[in-house]
């Protein structure tokens, strides 16, 4: 992170880009489980980030869960062979697919370590970032109640001739029948892009 | 999708209220869309449509409306709020829905009450009450809702005993049900557990939220306490949830919290309690909301919600023990009268005033309602149900107008199937009424001349000046007579357009005289009749409906005002004053009210309700053009009640436009009687009366003439100023009206009764035509192929376009024409078809009749010898005849094209020919001008794939010179029959020959010039008439001179008989060899015709 920071001056490398979009996956996820519901609200504390007061969770299970499933993203994005990432949020009395966050991941292919660093200031993409957890935050106002009790179910997708690593499996796309989409906004750090969509289900209002 | 879209849902999400099902995106983004721009009429047409299907819906499940009203109402107004009235809708439907038991079980309609319960005050008592009305006691969501509102207000005991219930009653679906169960077991004993571990502490509430205390929204931050200060803490969510579980007043708190009010309302009285010392704990950190408190206050249970509210007594039903309450409430009390701070107290009397508006609760209003029909005592007489079925009150007009509109539907609909079957009822009844005029017709041959004959256009007064004119038995054409009306063309001129005159070539009227006499006669009867009071119903005769062919009967005059139409009878009566200056007349100005009646009758449409509702009433300006005072005179007439009737002589209606006044046709044959006086007396009457017309009348150009008429009866009466007269007469007129009326109309009546024979016998041509037709007859009028054209009629040239109706043809050939006739041969240009055009320069559809009558007297046997697709196009000034479907040649081309023609052919010509005139005699209709042109070829000649069964040679399409025998019985005088002009005609036709014998002629030539090329020559020898060509030199079959002899010897016999055994002699010839040979024939025929047409 400090080294991040120090970096912060000179623009964006794939190293440090890798490391923000890993990051923001990490709080992203804590929000949506947050938000909606999936673990108790006591379980998550405040934490400041991105200039917003995130929750993050406390549980150590889920937390090394998490944290696993971001170091691994770190690693994927690093090599820029990762494509999407998709929170699934089931019903876990009927594993019924209920919401599905997809976070695309456009990867420029081109950077490489050596390469010369982007010019983006880490505030233009913060500020992006916030916009987008806000929006997170605020798909309240449109998503249906999540009535039961539910799970969720993180899917990466990768290129294709990725081995997969240990304790990972391969899974289908899990999505919603019926369902209604939202684009949510997007952020870039130049060398990753990051477009967020939440679909739910529909309501069977015509 | 671009950004701009989300920023949308995003700025407003705090407006948001975030729903169970979750929420359509597109609606969302609209519903907020629209807010920023108020327009909102789509929401509010869609919300119009949805109101209005409530009170129409039809189906057998209103729920359904309802359930997507709400849905919609739910998404289109994310805000919720007054604007949604989603409160309003949701009452609405529980009480329309009420006492539907068959709904008691559907989820929707459980939903509905359960989002109803949301808005009432006390949602618990909803539920006890669905609960005892068994609503929804099937279904689990009952039982899940009722537990969690519990639960949130700490009940959980009673949470768990819903939940209890709900699986005993097996309630839908139960995994559902068991599966929240246990979920609310898991909180419920995770929240005890961590009740028994934490010790509950004053200041740290619960276990996480402690870390960041919460505050109630609205909460007071003011600073509170008399030794010591202190920001009174609401603490709120979790942090209450987990914290209160051990302590009963604690409950009470998180009850008030969580009761869904939106907001927690500041109490002063209670919030005032940590003034006192002994009340540190922490219970009332939260000011309970006064409607929370009152409930605790008021009984323990929940089922009371709407006890009416006494003096507030906090602190009596308390259950709790603790003994702080009583100081509590002295302590409020005295607040009131020593208060420190000045604002609150009216800060509470504010809040306090909402306290009556729980009498209000929708819940109680619905209970009310449902109790209520047993003591309904009033009985509403209009259809409440429907105004206030939905939410927004709808008026009588709109539940009008929606019957009317939906009316209207069904109605296009019905009209469009029944299109056919009325169209099958129209044409039953034209030959009913058909059938009806061949019955009487007999009998009333002269009246009905005489109503057939105003086919002309109107006249004024001038009119009766000119025809006044002594031009006694006049049977002079059209052009010499107007040269004659001329002489007393001072009046006469064509001043208006609508006023050709055409009166005076036919109407050699010499017989006024006579019939003033008789009308004055008539009229002095009734005068008198009703100068004796007798005022009987005949006051306003039925005017309106004519009746065109009631028996005349002079003894019964009020039964036959229907004779004529309500123009005659002005025109009749009209005419009177001027005849006569008997103080009798004076009737007149009187008498001209009923057609201005009439005419406002037809003009203006009933006031039918569903033309106000809708606005389909024609609104009609008054005085649409400035120079027209038609109108103006018109409004007089409705405006002021005294009104002297000028109107009726302007003729401006319709109906008017195409009659003539009837004195000018029909007496072409009276003697000469008192002519000169005539004249003199109304020039008198005019020069007497024109200036002392009202100025607005004078003013009027229709009405100069008029005045004539009018006024000359004031001062006939009694020189006096004829205005003021003619107001002193209105009543006994009136009276008069009734009577005199019919007997003007006898009196015509009488009149041409007597002229009528005379009038047949001299001339039966196209004036003739024009009375018969005129006005015409029902079965013509009606006739779906006649078109009534207001324009004039288009001139057609060779080589030029047409437009007729509204299809254009190309004008390729003229057959024929003369003054009167134009027969051309045309091609639409739309399909290419041929269709044979015929024009006459009257509006008289004689052809048209013809066919029809044809058509009628035919039935089957009208075939593809008649034009079987005609239209009839009548203008002003003249008609036009489309036939369609014709082929371009005539037999006259044949006989002129080929040199010689085959005798299968000739035979088969003649014998369709023979047919034809079989049918026409048949049918009682002479054609009066049989040639080679008037025939066209038919299909069986022209189209070598018609079938030869149904195909006929000839096509047989103008009748211009045809007589019908049934309306004109009596001519029987050939003379003026183009054929008898020919020489041979004026050897065969003799003066006491039969019309039919015409015909036959025609034949007899027809056949000659086929066989030999040129016309007839036929000589007499031993009272046997012959042809001077030597049929059996040029053919060796005898049949032809068979057929001449008896053609032209036929003297007075019947025409059909002969007609039948000459054909049927020809059909003996038609044997396969024949076929064959006509065959071969045809083709040839054809192949000539081609080249040709193709030249």
């Amino acid at each position: 992170m400090a080294k991040q920071l120090g970096r912060d001056q000179q623009g964006i490398t794939l190293r440090g880009s890798a490391e923000i979009v890993a990051e923001f996956f990490s709080y992203g996820i804590n929000s949506i489980l947050y938000q909606r519901g999936i673990y108790p609200p006591e379980t998550f504390t405040r934490v400041q980030k991105y200039g917003l007061t995130l929750l993050v969770t406390t549980d150590p299970e889920l937390k090394s869960y998490l944290n696993n499933v971001v170091e691994q993203m770190r690693e994927w994005l690093y090599k820029c062979i990762v494509q999407r990432l998709v929170v699934v949020i089931s019903s876990i009395e009927n594993s019924e697919v209920l919401e599905r966050w997809q976070f695309d991941i456009e990867c420029d292919k081109t950077a490489k370590e050596e390469s010369a660093p982007r010019e983006k200031s880490q505030k233009a993409i913060q500020d992006e970032i916030r916009s987008v957890i806000r929006q997170i935050t605020a798909t309240v106002t449109f998503l249906p109640l999540l009535e039961t009790a539910c799970a969720f179910d993180l899917l990466i997708y990768t290129d294709k001739d990725l081995a997969v690593p240990e304790k990972w499996e391969e899974s289908g796309p899990q999505f919603i029948a019926n369902s209604e989409e939202v684009r949510l906004r997007s952020f870039t750090t130049t060398i990753h892009k990051v477009n967020s969509t939440v679909a739910y289900k529909k309501d069977s209002f015509p | 999708m671009s950004e701009d879209c989300n920023d949308e849902w995003e700025l407003s999400k705090e407006n948001v209220q975030p729903l169970r099902q979750g929420r359509v995106m597109a609606t969302l983004q609209q519903a907020l869309a629209q807010q920023e721009t108020s327009t909102h009429t789509a929401v509010q047409l869609k919300k119009q449509e949805f109101e209005s299907e409530i009170r129409f819906y039809s189906g057998d499940d209103p729920l359904d409306v309802w359930d997507r009203y709400i849905r919609w109402t739910e998404q289109t107004f994310p805000q919720g709020g007054k604007e949604s009235n989603l409160a309003a809708i949701l009452e609405r439907a529980v009480k329309a829905l009420n006492e539907q038991h068959r709904y008691y079980r559907d989820p929707r309609y459980l939903n509905i009450w359960l989002k109803f319960g949301n808005c009432c005050n006390e949602p618990l008592d909803l539920y006890s009450y669905l609960h005892s009305q068994e609503i929804g006691t099937t279904l689990a969501l009952l039982y899940i809702t009722w537990a969690e509102v519990l639960e949130a207000r700490g009940s959980f005991k009673k949470a768990d005993l819903i939940f209890q219930e709900g699986l005993q009653r097996k309630a839908e679906p139960l995994e559902k049900l068991q599966s929240h169960h246990r979920q609310f077991q898991s909180r419920v004993s995770r929240q005890t557990l961590l009740g028994l571990e934490e010790t509950p502490d004053e200041n740290e509430t619960g276990l996480l939220g402690a870390a960041e205390p919460q505050r109630s929204s609205l909460a007071d931050l003011k600073g509170r306490g008399k030794k010591k200060v202190r920001a009174p803490i609401s603490r709120v969510g979790d942090a209450l949830k987990a914290s209160n579980q051990p302590r009963s007043f604690q409950t009470l708190t998180s009850q008030q919290l969580s009761n869904n009010l939106g907001f927690a309302v500041f109490d002063e009285n209670s919030a005032s309690a940590p003034e006192v010392p002994v009340l540190t704990p922490q219970p009332w950190t939260a000011p309970p909301a006064p409607r929370a408190k009152e409930n605790e206050l008021s009984a323990g249970p929940w089922n009371s919600g709407r006890r009416p509210r006494g003096t507030v007594s906090p602190g009596t039903g308390m259950s709790c023990p603790l003994p702080s309450f009583t100081p509590y409430v002295e302590e409020s009390a005295q607040q009131q009268v020593m208060t420190p701070c000045k604002i609150e107290p009216s800060i509470n009397h504010i809040l306090s005033t909402r306290k009556p508006e729980k009498e209000e609760d929708p819940l109680q209003r619905v209970q009310n309602q449902q109790q209520e029909p047993q003591e309904k005592k009033e009985v509403v007489k209009y259809c409440k149900e429907k105004v206030y079925a939905g939410v927004e009150e709808f008026s009588l007009e709109e539940i009008r107008a929606e019957i009317y509109r939906k009316k209207a539907k069904q109605k296009a609909e019905e009209e469009m199937q029944a299109i056919a079957q009325k169209k099958e009822e129209i044409q039953r009844r034209i030959e009913e009424l058909e059938k009806k005029l061949k019955e009487k017709e007999n009998d009333k041959q002269q009246q009905l001349c005489e109503q057939l004959t105003e086919v002309l256009p109107p006249l004024g007064l001038q009119g009766f000046t000119s025809s006044s004119a002594p031009e006694v038995g006049e049977k002079q054409p059209h052009l010499q007579s107007e040269s004659q009306g001329s002489e007393d063309a001072h009046l006469n001129k064509p001043s208006c357009s609508e006023e050709v005159i055409q009166s005076p070539d036919a109407c050699p009227g010499t017989q006024r005289g006579k019939v003033f006499l008789d009308s004055e006669d008539e009229q002095e009867e009734q005068r008198d009749e009703a100068s004796l009071g007798k005022k009987d119903g005949g006051l306003f005769p039925p005017l309106a409906p004519n009746t065109f062919f009631s028996i005349f009967d002079e003894s019964s005059t009020l039964a036959n005002q229907n004779i004529s139409c309500s123009a005659d009878q002005t025109q009749k009566s009209a005419r009177r004053p001027l005849a006569v200056l008997k103080p009798s007349d004076s009737l007149t100005a009187k008498e001209n009210i009923p057609p201005g009646a009439s005419d406002e009758l037809n003009g203006v449409e009933p006031l039918a309700e569903d033309a106000i509702v809708t606005g389909s009433y024609k609104n009609k300006t008054l005085c649409a053009n400035p120079e027209d005072t038609c109108d103006f005179v018109r409004a007089a007439h409705l405006a002021s009640t005294p009104f002297h009737g000028v109107v009726a002589q302007r003729v401006p209606a319709p109906a008017f436009s195409q009659s003539v006044l009837k004195e000018n046709c029909l007496e072409p044959q009276s003697a000469p009687l008192n002519q000169e006086t005539l004249v003199s007396e109304e020039a008198y009457n005019e020069a007497l009366c024109v200036n002392k017309l009202s100025p607005i009348l004078e003013a009027s150009l229709e009405d100069t003439h008029s005045s004539g008429g009018s006024v000359s009866s004031g001062s006939s009466l009694s020189g006096v100023t004829q205005i003021s007269a003619i107001k002193d007469l209105q009543i006994p007129e009136k009276l008069e009206l009734a009577q005199s009326l019919p007997a003007g109309a006898d009196s015509g009546g009488v009149s041409e009764n007597i002229t009528g024979d005379e009038v047949t016998l001299l001339s039966w041509g196209a004036e003739q035509r024009k009375k018969l037709l005129d006005p015409l007859p029902e079965s013509l009028s009606a006739a779906p192929d006649l078109y009534l054209e207001p324009a004039a009629l288009p001139a057609m040239e060779l080589e030029k376009d047409v437009e007729l109706g509204n299809e254009t043809y190309s004008i390729k050939r003229e057959y024929w024409s003369n003054e009167e006739y134009k027969m051309f041969f045309a091609i639409s240009q739309l399909d290419a078809k041929g269709f044979a055009i015929k024009v006459y320069s009257q509006p008289v559809p004689w052809d048209f009749y013809i066919t029809l009558q044809l058509q009628e007297r035919l039935k089957t046997d009208f075939d593809q010898s008649f034009s079987e697709d005609c239209s009839c196009f009548l203008y002003p000034d003249g008609c036009a005849l489309l036939h369609r479907d014709i082929n371009r040649f005539t037999l006259g081309d044949v006989i002129r094209g080929c040199k010689s023609i085959t005798e299968e052919v000739i035979l088969l010509v003649v014998y369709n020919l023979l047919g034809v005139v079989e049918k026409l005699h048949k049918a009682e209709i002479v054609h009066g001008d049989l040639s080679p042109e008037v025939f066209f070829l038919g299909d069986r000649i022209c189209n070598p794939f018609a079938n030869d069964e149904m195909a006929r040679a000839l096509k047989i399409v103008d009748f211009s010179h045809s007589l019908d025998l049934r309306l004109q019985p009596r001519v029987s005088l050939p003379n003026s029959f183009p054929i008898a002009q020919t020489p041979h005609g004026k050897q065969l036709l003799g003066k006491s020959s039969l019309p039919y014998q015409v015909d036959l002629v025609g034949i007899a030539d027809i056949v000659h010039l086929m066989l030999f090329g040129d016309h007839i020559q036929v000589y007499q020898e031993n009272c046997i008439w012959k042809i001077s060509q030597n049929v059996s030199k040029t053919f060796d079959n005898d049949f032809w001179s068979k057929l001449f002899g008896r053609i032209l010897n036929a003297g007075g016999k019947s025409t059909v008989p002969l007609l039948r055994e000459l054909r049927e002699e020809i059909s003996d010839m038609f044997d396969s060899c024949f076929q064959e040979h006509l065959r071969v024939s045809l083709l040839a025929l054809g192949e000539t015709f081609l080249l040709e047409n193709l030249l």
